[in-house]
């Protein structure tokens, strides 16, 4: 019978960690991509100008083409050119190919708020300019009518504006305005259904039934694309706090991140649980190489270290021969000033009465004799000691004994002179006696130390069980008082935690005037409390002090319990067998099993010194965190129900009683620039059909082309050319600047 | 940053300015007689409060004007005007009257303000402000949602500043006027 036997795989505890990635992904370039073709041919009559005005770009055309000729941002730059002396204007993408261009861009939305009413018109008029420019229109009016798109329920200053600039500033025949998620439903055949129009700056939701849309049922969701983007730079300006100051990363290539690495999670929770898990990571996880200039490291050969040195040792030579020449001179100096002494002590000596003595000594202010004999040894002394050290030609200075006569004799037979000598003395046999000690204290304590060590190893050699044990245990005391002690300075900072209580506690008792209210003794002093007799009061000091200074100079004193904890592991990882580098305390605080590791730096080691590395970052959760805010908008602190809710609400509540109410979710119609993300119409059917009742028949589907069919059905609706829906010039100006004729595919006058 | 164009110095870079300039070419079709009015940039803000100021003062006027008095109704209605001008035109302007009623009584039914979506009224998820995974905890000292005790130990270590960026992503932050 056949026999098998798995093999058992030990688990492994550290998790292996893996080496950087072959090709990270890189920032993008700015997106001049060139200029953008104009046309000079002839346009048969008949056909429109379709311009669809979208907030992330402006797409126009000729109605009769399958597809826009222009698409750019709604950008512009117009400025006056210094060394040229000329006013420049540059719209679209062409911003992007001169700094000083794209410094003085303006959008026609309001950036700071992501809203998709026009802002600036400057920029929308440059922007026409540039489109009938382009396609060719050359006549002293653009002389084809226009349709243009304009977000729904858009303000009547705003329409009103755009009718002025066209039909004032360039003389169009005839507009129309539309909406364009409406228009895109329309070209893909919808006839009754819910269009989610995806938008850059907002997401629009439409119940349409028989091709009339319902818009006083219509919602708007703050978010798109433009969110998604400011999102995803706060983000990632507190994962990696530094990085992206300074301006090294622009919103074009933050945008470009998160269209290349989001996607739309199909379950959202248990992806994010399993996100940063380590297995699998790497797939999971992208890395983005930001720019970053390598730091400079000298590199000395060796010939450079040796001439180095070189010339350090002879510095070092030429000082000493300096000092010792110096030292020369002093002493041949001292050794005059020593004859001269000497002299005029035979001198005075020698002198015939004590008047000239006196006279003598007053010239060099000496006051007696007995001075000057001093003066003098103490020139012999120095002079000798000097001798002996630099030219060590004079024998050994005997050995001083200190003597000091003087302290035998009482106080009361010295004079004056000899009470100050004898202080003298006294002085200096103490300082003797002091040093003395210290020297033997210092012997005793190396000998203590080195029998310590004896005993420690005998013991080991005798009982090494007993030795690692004792060891170990003395390892995690060190670790937990470590422990203690950090929680305890933690806690002192900590208002109203036990320790600070504590020490509010010491303190005022130590600054009261009776201490625990104890009654004042008879006979004891009103201010003497007794403090400072005994040394162990001083302790107090001690434990009333915070402790919060960072160069650690608290540790002088106290035990250094990190030094110790180490000497320690280094004996264990000497003679212990079992206990190896891994269990040390180093090693335990191991970065693969850390969850914030695998968050801000992959599966990968990084290193903090290496400037590669610190321009590095590191895409996991954030993408699918960040598309993720449309279907949860509490994620990005964005006070609106998510779009799901927002389908519910309107299908369930909203349209309750109306006979299309169960055809609905039949067709809903995803279309916009967020419906590229990966994976977004199944999540958004998926989750549908979690809360719409099963008679409701849940299917999404997605435009064909959800950013250029917009404007293929505004082209397409523009060639059935009934008229309807086109405002005319004369109308224009006899009806007022907010006429508006209502048709199907557009808003509605408010 | 420098432009990227490859092979860029200063005559091509010169170039091509020229080039995309359209400060430089014709445009025939454009008015010169056209100045723009002044002051035409708005502010988001701005615009939709006119606009909002306009719709309430058109309900007020409705509702004071003794036009919305209702006036007898006689058995020759709704839709014929009738033959004599002048009461036709006091039926066409009760009609008008009684359309802007209805208007007024509902407001204008959409506006940009009206079609913005309601806060949610299901619980909210929590997310762990720092890495996002799920967060069954809160600390209550910052009011943050952590996932582990290791993130834990990483937010005690955060400055005021951190605390409150993190906070501001979720719109949790304290904001000071």
């Amino acid at each position: 019978m056949p026999h098998f036997t798995l093999p058992i795989h030990p688990p492994t505890n550290t998790n292996t960690p893996l080496p950087a990635p072959s090709q990270p992904y890189l920032l993008s370039d700015p997106p001049f991509t060139g200029q953008l073709p104009s046309s000079r041919q002839q346009n048969p009559p008949g056909t429109a100008i379709v311009i669809d005005n979208g907030s992330s770009s402006i797409r126009a055309g000729w109605s009769h083409e399958a597809s826009p000729r222009l698409q750019f941002p709604p950008l512009m730059a117009r400025y006056t050119d210094r060394k040229l002396a000329r006013r420049l204007t540059f719209v679209g993408s062409e911003i992007y190919f001169d700094g000083t261009a794209r410094g003085q861009s303006k959008s026609a939305y309001d950036t700071s708020t992501s809203s998709n009413i026009i802002n600036n018109w400057d920029v929308v008029e440059g922007s026409l300019e540039y489109i009938f420019a382009k396609l060719g229109v050359n006549g002293q009016n653009v002389d084809r009518p226009v349709v243009m798109t304009e977000p729904l329920a858009n303000p009547a200053y705003a329409r009103r504006t755009m009718s002025e600039l066209l039909f004032e500033g360039f003389g169009v025949p005839a507009v129309a305005y539309g909406v364009d998620s409406l228009f895109s439903y329309d070209f893909n055949g919808g006839r009754t259904g819910l269009v989610v129009g995806a938008g850059y700056t907002g997401t629009h939701v439409i119940p349409v039934v028989d091709r009339q849309p319902l818009l006083s049922q219509a919602t708007r969701l703050d978010w798109g694309r433009s969110q998604c983007v400011e999102f995803l730079t706060r983000l990632l300006r507190a994962k990696y706090p530094g990085l992206l100051t300074g301006g090294k990363i622009t919103e074009t290539q933050i945008e470009d991140l998160v269209r290349e690495h989001c996607y739309v999670s199909q379950s959202y929770s248990s992806e994010m649980l399993g996100m940063l898990e380590w297995s699998g990571l790497e797939n999971r996880d992208h890395l983005v190489q930001l720019p970053y200039q390598e730091k400079e490291v000298v590199v000395k050969t060796d010939e450079e270290l040796r001439i180095a040195e070189e010339r350090k040792r002879e510095s070092g030579r030429r000082l000493q021969e300096q000092a010792a020449k110096m030292r020369l001179e002093k002493l041949v100096r001292k050794e005059q000033e020593l004859e001269y002494y000497r002299d005029l002590l035979l001198r005075v000596q020698s002198a015939p009465t004590k008047k000239a003595a006196r006279e003598l000594l007053d010239e060099d202010e000496f006051k007696d004799e007995s001075q000057l004999d001093r003066r003098i040894k103490e020139m012999e002394k120095s002079v000798r000691k000097q001798r002996n050290k630099d030219v060590g030609d004079l024998e050994e200075e005997t050995a001083e004994v200190h003597t000091y006569p003087l302290l035998e004799i009482p106080d009361e037979d010295l004079d004056e002179e000899g009470l100050k000598s004898k202080r003298g003395q006294r002085l200096l046999k103490a300082n003797h006696d002091a040093r003395a000690r210290a020297k033997a204290e210092k012997a005793a304590e190396a000998s203590r130390l080195a029998s310590v060590q004896r005993e420690d190893d005998l013991y080991r050699e005798r009982d090494f069980e007993g030795w690692v044990e004792e060891r170990r245990s003395a390892r995690q005391t060190t670790i937990q008082k470590i422990k203690d002690r950090d929680r305890f300075k933690a806690d002192l900072g900590n208002r109203k935690s036990q320790a600070s209580q504590m020490r509010m506690k010491a303190l005022a008792s130590l600054a009261s005037d009776n201490p625990l209210g104890r009654k004042r003794r008879r006979g004891q002093d009103k201010e003497d409390d007794g403090f400072g007799a005994d040394d162990g009061d001083w302790a107090v000091y001690r434990d009333i002090q915070r402790g919060n200074d960072e160069d650690g100079e608290g540790d002088e004193e106290e035990e250094d319990l990190p030094a110790q904890l180490k000497s320690i592991e280094a004996e264990l990882l000497k003679h212990d067998p079992d206990f190896t580098e891994q269990s040390t305390q180093e090693a335990m605080r191991d970065w693969t099993k850390s969850l914030y590791h695998a968050f801000a730096h992959g599966p990968y080691a990084f290193d903090g010194e290496s400037a590669r590395e610190g321009a590095q970052m590191h895409l996991n959760v954030e993408r699918i965190r960040v598309p993720e805010v449309l279907f949860q908008p509490s994620i990005a602190g964005v006070d609106q129900a998510g779009i799901v809710e927002l389908i519910e609400t309107l299908i369930g509540n909203r349209m309750a009683g109306h006979p299309a109410q169960s055809l609905l979710a039949k067709d809903v119609f995803v279309t916009g620039g967020y419906a590229l993300f990966k994976g977004f119409e199944a999540r958004l059917e998926a989750e549908l059909r979690g809360v719409l009742p099963v008679e409701a028949g849940v299917r999404v589907r997605k435009a064909r082309d959800p950013t250029l069919d917009a404007w293929r059905g505004a082209a397409q609706w523009a060639g059935q050319g009934d008229g309807g829906g086109f405002v005319t010039r004369g109308e224009w100006m006899e009806k007022g600047g907010e006429y508006l004729k209502e048709h199907n595919l557009g808003n509605v006058f408010a | 940053m420098a432009p990227i164009t490859t092979a860029s110095n200063e005559t091509n870079h010169q170039a091509l300015l020229d080039k995309l300039d359209i400060a430089k070419i014709q445009k025939p079709f454009r008015n010169p007689n056209f100045k723009a009015p002044q002051r035409r940039n708005k502010s988001v803000k701005q615009i939709l409060s006119d606009a909002s100021r306009r719709e309430a003062s058109l309900l007020t006027t409705q509702n004071n004007s003794g036009a919305s008095t209702p006036m007898p109704v006689t058995p020759t209605e709704a839709g014929s005007l009738h033959p004599n001008p002048a009461q036709a035109s006091q039926d066409l302007s009760r009609l008008v009257l009684e359309k802007n009623q209805k208007a007024a009584q509902t407001g204008p039914s959409v506006t940009y303000t009206s079609i913005a979506a309601a806060p949610s009224t299901r619980p909210k998820k929590r997310y762990c402000d720092i890495t996002g995974l799920p967060a069954p905890y809160r600390d209550s000292k910052t009011g943050l949602y952590y996932h582990n005790k290791e993130v834990y130990a990483v937010i005690r270590g955060l400055s005021t500043a951190q605390i409150q960026e993190y906070l501001a992503l979720r719109g949790a932050a304290t904001v000071l006027k």
